[in-house]
């Protein structure tokens, strides 16, 4: 498998130093963020009632969460009704168990799949693996990053890491084809080999942006064609779901797909959607030209937690268009794989601790200076400041739901214990800064202590003022 | 000059950062809320708003700080603070205070009547020429706190623009973060630095002589790398521009 | 307990204190909005879809839009044609030069694989995105859209409408028979994924030319 496996989401810290070692990873992140954020901008000035727009897909989105043991019941009823059969996965095993066994049942070796975020969450391509039917990954940037065994760094342009020398050296390897670092010449080459795996394949695995709970249907979304190939060519197609994809009616699309585009690509629309309702068995006297089979596998993983969990539920409302993760900083700096995670960006830093537990992820919500850019992009208006500072007191106070405290360093707890003691008395705190310009005063000090060293390594370190401003203001007047 | 104006008592908050590193930017904006015709006091039982705890996590630390800010200023007319960073801390109380609704109705009333230096002269008292002069090209930053919590925009340029001499150089990187973040300068230094360093390659090479900001924290990050890097660009604080003549 | 009563309980374990959930706000949908004259919209239509490198001709009758078909196969060099088996296609197929092949909707898959050129209406086409609208329950179109490298749709001018709530607004998947898919097609099949350089025509058509026909 990868060679990057050892990434861990608490790994943050080395993994990030890795990256900004890495100069193709990060001027290739400098320029997609670049271009996603002017291209967002671009397009939203088509669009003049953006902000009532977000307030709309925010209001539904917070709306259906509030009620999502109602609304999924209902979804798969209409599902079910329509023909689908409907799988209900409480986590990742049990999802990757569920499709496996289908993949058994059909005698289905040759599978293919879509680009979608629920699959890679649950691992199914190693547990498919293990089994002996690795799907096919068929959008491109998926299908690079598998031939390389490499993680995705964006997740909407997946191989946006690798240059097109290096994938040219990768399909010249692995595909045994001439070299050409022609992006058309690699695309073409790419449209060849996996029209053959759709042609032969048995099976279809796709993700879902949405799901109507009115109607049952599904919608994929997406540019290359691949996801239209998948979901129709093979005799059978299974839609892996996250249980939060819900939303109530069918012409609330309409405000999703207006926005979930523009913020991700900006593009008005993408090139495609597919909207499912039920397998396409075709009607009297005409044959369905699609699966005879559709299978929905209903995945939990950890989000009914979030659902009920009143303060942090908003997270849910992601439509995963990545927007905040090219306003980010951090994310434009260090990229996708420092996050040790499937999740990057601000999204990740608060989906991964909450669907990994802070025991695993404690480092993520710290991963962020909390300048408020993805939140100001973000066209389900997350306050995702507000909820990274929230799992950071969770992981401070060791109380996020269904996880062990988090790791924490004693001699950091003592230092803010400390710290508020003497800041909430003026004595204490006119004692403290007293000592402090004694500190100042022995470079010794500074070499020593870790905050101080750490900002040294790059700047220049402030200097305490000689008087601080309080000493010629005593009498309370200035 | 400026027209005299009707006295407002304002509460000066420094900040502790102001206190401590930068009481040259607090004697510039009690100078300034002067001559707009402010009455200031400097309570010096004042500290800190409780921030740096919480934004690491450690909330039950903040509290206290907080609380012992509530005590002090909440009886003030207006609290004013060179800062957008603190003030925007105290939009936070509400969600520090979670469990005591009594201490979060407290401290959203003492949070609508606190405000960041420019936007209390432009918005508060309607003041936009402060009388200063000042011959420099000027580069600005949009401090984020400030910039996306309080909607600090137009107050600072307003206030430059009246500013002889000065000549205000918008930057492309302006809305970018310095990467301070607090703790987390120090936390993830080549992360933070990364940030700074995407920022200041565009500030380096810019026609600028000054880069200023609203907030000394992100001016001694700025300020920091600067110096390390060798740049002859300045930092400063709005008030201290607004405070020159 | 079954997977599905585990996860639905999951989700009834809400706080008692919980606040009520936020109220579901009524739909909002541009198909309420005034509808621009047909010339408005056809000219939105054909510009958005330029920008993606997709002609759009408005043409007067099936002769004509025959005739178009004919010279767009031959410019892109495609000799074989599959189609749906709307009406309207078998109209404008069946004044095609008999030199090109003709694969219907349920040909052999592999014949369908290896067609060069498909040839649809649509049941929708919206102005606003430039998409045309394929419902399977209307027209077995999933097919002759998707494989071949060039996809000519021939839209009925009164399908045209405003924005995409105007297509939502006629679309009732609950009403129609189970099976039904919908497909949403906005110019050609592209992607980014090498160094953000576009590339047209990955997985489906490299080419998407839509012909108008007043109805």
């Amino acid at each position: 498998m990868s060679g990057h496996s050892h990434r861990t989401p608490d790994g943050f810290a080395a993994q990030a130093r890795e990256a900004l070692g890495d100069r193709t990873l990060t001027q290739a992140m400098r320029r997609v963020t670049d271009l996603f954020a002017e291209r967002r901008a671009a397009a939203l000035e088509t669009v003049p009632d953006w902000q009532e727009l977000r307030q709309q897909a925010r209001a539904i989105k917070l709306h259906t969460l509030a009620r999502l043991d109602h609304y999924l019941a209902q979804f798969a009823g209409a599902a079910a009704k329509n023909g689908a059969i409907v799988h209900w996965a409480e986590d990742a095993a049990a999802a990757c168990r569920i499709v496996g066994e289908l993949a058994q049942v059909h005698r289905a070796t040759r599978l293919v799949k879509s680009k979608s975020m629920a699959t890679e969450e649950i691992h199914l391509n190693a547990a498919l693996a293990a089994a002996g039917t690795e799907p096919v990954e068929t959008d491109l940037g998926e299908w690079i990053i598998q031939l390389a065994g490499e993680m995705p760094s964006h997740i909407i342009v997946p191989a946006i890491h690798k240059t097109r020398q290096q994938i040219s050296e990768l399909f010249v390897d692995k595909l045994g084809v001439a070299p050409s670092d022609e992006p058309t010449v690699l695309a073409a080459e790419a449209r060849e080999r996996l029209r053959q795996h759709f042609a032969e394949a048995d099976m279809g695995i796709s993700g879902v942006n949405f799901g109507v709970a009115e109607t049952g249907t599904i919608l994929v979304l997406e540019n290359e064609g691949n996801a239209r190939m998948t979901t129709t060519l093979p005799k059978v197609h299974v839609a892996v779901m996250g249980i939060e994809k819900v939303i109530p009616r069918f012409a609330d699309l309409e405000v999703f797909l207006r926005l979930l585009p523009r913020s991700g690509t900006g593009q008005h629309l993408t090139s495609y959607q597919s909207l499912l309702t039920g397998p396409d068995v075709g009607v009297p006297g005409r044959a369905g030209q699609g699966p005879r089979e559709l299978h929905l596998v209903l995945l939990d993983n950890g989000r009914a937690n979030i659902a009920v969990d009143e303060t942090m539920r908003e997270t849910l409302a992601c439509i995963r268009c990545g927007a905040c993760l090219n306003a980010c900083p951090v994310y434009q700096s260090v990229g996708g794989h420092a996050y040790g995670a499937v999740y990057p960006g601000p999204i990740g830093a608060i989906l991964t601790p909450q669907l990994q537990g802070m025991h695993q992820a404690a480092a993520l919500p710290f991963a962020s200076s909390l300048c408020g850019a993805c939140k100001d992009v973000c066209p389900v208006q997350i306050d995702i400041p507000s909820l990274l500072l929230e799992l950071r007191k969770r992981a401070v106070e060791g109380e996020a739901p269904g996880a062990a405290p988090a790791k924490r360093a004693a001699f950091e707890a003592l230092t803010w214990k400390l710290w508020a003691w003497f800041v909430r008395s003026p004595g204490r705190y006119r004692f403290a800064a007293a000592m402090a310009r004694l500190g100042d005063k022995l470079p010794l000090v500074k070499r020593l202590l870790p905050p101080m060293r750490a900002w040294a390594s790059s700047r220049a370190l402030p200097r305490l003022a000689k008087r601080p401003f309080r000493a010629g203001h005593k009498d309370g007047g200035s | 000059m400026p027209a005299p104006r009707p006295s407002r008592d304002v509460a000066l908050f420094a900040t502790c950062l102001g206190d401590q590193l930068f009481p040259g930017v607090v004697e510039a904006t009690v100078t300034v809320l002067e001559r707009a015709g402010c009455a200031v006091r400097f309570d010096p039982r004042q500290t800190c708003c409780g921030q740096p705890a919480f934004n690491s996590g450690y909330w039950r630390e903040a509290r206290q700080v907080a609380r012992h800010f509530l005590d002090v200023f909440e009886r003030a007319d207006a609290v004013v603070a060179p800062s957008g960073s603190c003030v925007a801390m105290l939009h936070r109380f509400p969600q520090l205070f979670a469990d005591e609704p009594d201490v979060a109705a407290r401290a959203a009333a003492l949070a609508h009547k606190t405000f960041e230096l420019s936007s209390f002269l432009v918005r508060e008292l309607g003041v936009t020429d402060l009388g200063a002069r000042f011959d420099a090209r000027v580069g600005w930053h949009d401090a984020c706190h400030g910039l996306r919590e309080l909607g600090v925009r137009d107050e600072p340029r307003t206030l430059l623009a009246a500013v002889q001499g000065l000549e205000l150089v918008e930057l492309r990187t302006r809305e970018s973060c310095c990467g301070f973040g607090g703790t987390f300068s120090v936390k993830l230094p080549e992360v933070s630095t990364a940030m700074l360093d995407h920022k200041l390659d565009e500030v380096m090479e810019a026609p600028i002589d000054v880069l200023a900001a609203i907030d000394g924290s992100c001016l001694m990050q700025l300020h920091g790398r600067l110096e390390r890097r060798g740049a002859r660009v300045r930092t400063m604080h709005l008030a201290e521009v607004l405070a020159s003549r | 307990m079954s997977a599905r009563e585990t996860i639905l309980a999951r989700l009834r374990q809400r706080a008692p204190d919980a606040p009520p959930p936020p109220p579901l706000p009524p739909v909002r949908s541009t198909a309420l909005l005034e509808q621009p004259p047909f010339a408005s919209r056809l000219a939105a239509f054909t510009a958005i879809l330029a920008k993606l490198g997709t002609t759009v001709e408005h043409v007067a009758d099936v002769a004509t839009a025959a005739r178009r078909t004919t010279e767009l196969l031959a410019e892109h060099g495609a000799r074989s044609l599959a189609s749906s088996d709307h009406a309207l296609v078998a109209a404008v197929t069946a004044q095609l030069p008999t030199d090109i092949e003709r694969l219907a909707h349920d040909a052999p898959r592999d014949d369908l694989l290896r067609a060069e050129a498909g040839l649809s209406s649509a049941q929708w086409a919206v102005a606003e995105t430039g998409t045309l609208v394929l419902v399977s329950a209307d027209e077995r179109h999933r097919l002759c859209t998707l494989l071949p490298d060039l996809h000519i749709a021939v839209v009925p001018a009164s399908r045209l409408v405003a924005t995409l709530g105007c297509a939502f607004a006629r679309l009732q998947p609950d009403a129609a028979p189970a099976g039904q898919t919908i497909t949403f097609v906005t110019g050609p099949s592209r992607t980014a994924d090498i160094e953000l350089t576009l590339v047209v025509g990955v997985h489906g058509p490299k080419a998407l030319r839509v012909l108008v026909i007043d109805d």
